[in-house]
């Protein structure tokens, strides 16, 4: 790990003098970030204090929840956001969670238990003893199931793939409500962009302990191309990760104690969950030969 | 309100986390049960010998050959649905003129479901699938007084005896949860629940109520005076001309739609004991009881 830092290292200083010398000439155009407006002059930077939510039911209202800054340590609000109610404030059902667990732990799984049946025994096929006169009960070969080194009768069969599709509506609204729960629990901060102004690990410590946010975090970013300060700042804590949207899962939720999305990644999530949640057609029939293709 | 409720319990519950989640009880599949126990040796809970043991019971409902009870009882569709079927139960012209008479109904006032209901002559039981008061014609030819009468269900002889003597009859649909309130509004004042927005027909009832012949509440009132012609000289009388009439303002009075009671809107609650009536002020009430 520490050949691996230094390496990265060296690789982020060429980038940076890269960067500088391309961006000694454009300096002045730099653009400040929302935090360094704000520090500036607050009335500068407007804040949100709303957002547009596509088909929200008007018997039911909106979360609201606040738009927080990885810019500095301390805890400062850029605004408050709306958030939709469909998604993050479903009825908490925990054995929605529960199948959803169940079925990421039980997809992949291929159980390799294996047992010989009579005809898989390396046995002779000949009479063990005569038919009469022993006194004992009658028998035949070696590998039958009433003896003792015998076969086991209808045991587990070779490589079997335990893979099921949990239905959709399932799994929609696992990730419905694992996010509520994260809501509703006070686990769910929102943040304008994973940008940090330092790679050293400490910031990103000092920032978690701080808030509160916990012994584990999952930061969740709309595409999979990072800020390089996080990355490096993260990849000295097992167990703070960062992830894309389309990695969002329900036992990664739920494993992590707090969740960190930002603002771009709730607008992605919640357009394909909305999306999806009211969506009853199939593209095509399913079969096992394509079913990787349809999920 | 669950929702609201359940998340609002969540929040000062400890952390959900992969170590404290579990199915719903009803969800958790019971093992088959093999009977290796102790006591389940031998013959595993079968008994001895025969079906029992030998797994060739027969099919549930069998009966050892004769036509076992399940086939002998025919299938009958012509009462498919009767359970679900709207009743209007009957009122003759006789009985309504009775009651005029006796005093229990004012022909100087709109005749409507509810003061019906209210001489105790006659009964609407919501629950067993009455929609309301079905006007039939015995006694037309004894029937001699001009009323503005709203039924449910008329007949072509019993608007003509009504409009020959000079009354208006109208026919208006309303649906049961408006008919609760109707049937005994002083109960359902004392409920405390609002007054009902009364609902549009269902589809095979919309063609009734928007019939000019009928004297839909739906239909158009031009239409309507045209069927009150044609009626007239179908059963040759002379049809009274309405605007002479001392009771014009009485034969005017119409219900909106939506409405129930004369003089009292959707959405108002109505307070016996202290003589008031209180009115939703929140917009979203409004619009919803303006619809």
């Amino acid at each position: 790990r520490y050949l691996w830092r230094n390496s990265i290292c060296q690789q982020k200083i060429d980038i940076t003098l890269k960067y500088t010398d391309e961006a000694s000439g454009s300096k002045a155009n730099k653009e400040p970030t929302l935090y360094e407006k704000f520090l500036k002059n607050p009335k500068s930077v407007p804040l949100i204090t709303s957002r547009k939510l596509e088909n929200c039911n008007k018997y039911r209202q909106p979360r609201q929840a606040w738009l927080e800054t990885l810019s500095t340590v301390e805890d400062h609000k850029l605004g408050m956001l709306d958030l939709h109610p469909d998604i993050f404030a479903v009825h908490p059902r925990l054995d929605i969670l529960y199948h959803n667990l169940r079925w990421q732990e039980f997809y992949k799984k291929i159980d390799y238990n294996w047992t010989p049946s009579r005809g898989d025994l390396d046995v002779s096929g000949g009479k063990q003893m005569p038919q009469k006169g022993t006194g004992r009960a009658r028998n035949r070969n070696r590998s039958s199931i009433m003896f003792r080194t015998g076969a086991k009768p209808l045991g587990p069969k070779g490589p079997r793939a335990l893979f099921y599709m949990l239905p959709k509506q399932y799994r929609v609204q696992g990730l419905c409500t694992a996010l509520s729960f994260k809501y509703a629990q006070n686990n769910l901060h929102i943040v304008d962009s994973l940008e940090i102004p330092t790679d050293d690990p400490e910031y990103i410590q000092d920032l978690i302990d701080t808030r509160f946010w916990g012994f584990s975090a999952l930061f969740v970013d709309d595409t999979d191309y990072m800020p390089e300060n996080i990355t490096y700042a993260l990849a000295e804590f097992p167990s703070y990760n960062i992830l894309p949207v389309y990695g969002l899962n329900v036992r990664d939720m739920l494993k992590h104690e707090t969740l960190i999305l930002t603002l771009a990644a709730v607008e992605k999530i919640e357009q394909k969950l909305l999306f999806h949640s009211s969506r009853n057609k199939r593209s095509s029939k399913f079969s096992m030969d394509t079913r990787y293709d349809q999920y | 309100m669950g929702i609201e409720k359940a998340l609002r319990l969540v929040k000062d519950l400890p952390r959900v986390a992969l170590n404290n989640i579990k199915n719903s009880p009803m969800d958790q599949k019971k093992p088959h049960n093999l009977r290796r126990g102790w006591g389940k040796n031998k013959t595993h809970g079968r008994g001895h010998k025969g079906q029992g043991q030998r797994m060739t019971l027969p099919k549930l409902g069998f009966e050892t050959g004769h036509k076992p009870f399940y086939l002998r009882v025919p299938q009958e569709y012509y009462y498919e649905g009767h359970h679900l079927k709207r009743q209007y139960p009957p009122l003759s012209l006789l009985r309504l003129q009775r009651m005029i008479d006796m005093g229990c109904l004012d022909p100087n006032e709109v005749i409507d479901i509810s003061s019906i209901c209210m001489t105790g002559h006659y009964h609407l039981h919501v629950d067993r699938r009455h929609y309301g008061i079905n006007l039939t014609e015995e006694g037309a030819e004894k029937f001699s007084t001009p009323i503005c009468i709203e039924v449910q269900w008329a007949s072509e002889m019993t608007i003509a005896t009504i409009e020959r003597l000079g009354g208006v009859i109208m026919t208006r649909f309303y649906d049961p949860l408006s008919l609760i309130a109707l049937q005994d509004p002083e109960t359902y004042f004392k409920t405390g629940k609002p007054i009902p927005k009364c609902k549009l027909p269902p589809t095979d009832a919309v063609e009734y109520y928007s019939d000019p012949k009928f004297r839909g509440y739906l239909a158009d009132p031009e239409k309507i005076a045209e069927e009150r012609v044609a009626l007239s000289q179908k059963y040759g009388y002379d049809l009274p001309d309405l605007s002479e009439s001392d009771k014009l303002s009485l034969l005017l009075k119409r219900k909106d739609p939506r409405q129930i009671f004369f003089g009292l809107h959707p959405g108002w609650i109505v307070n016996l004991t202290e003589k008031k009536i209180l009115k939703p002020k929140a917009e979203y009430l409004q619009e919803y009881y303006h619809s």
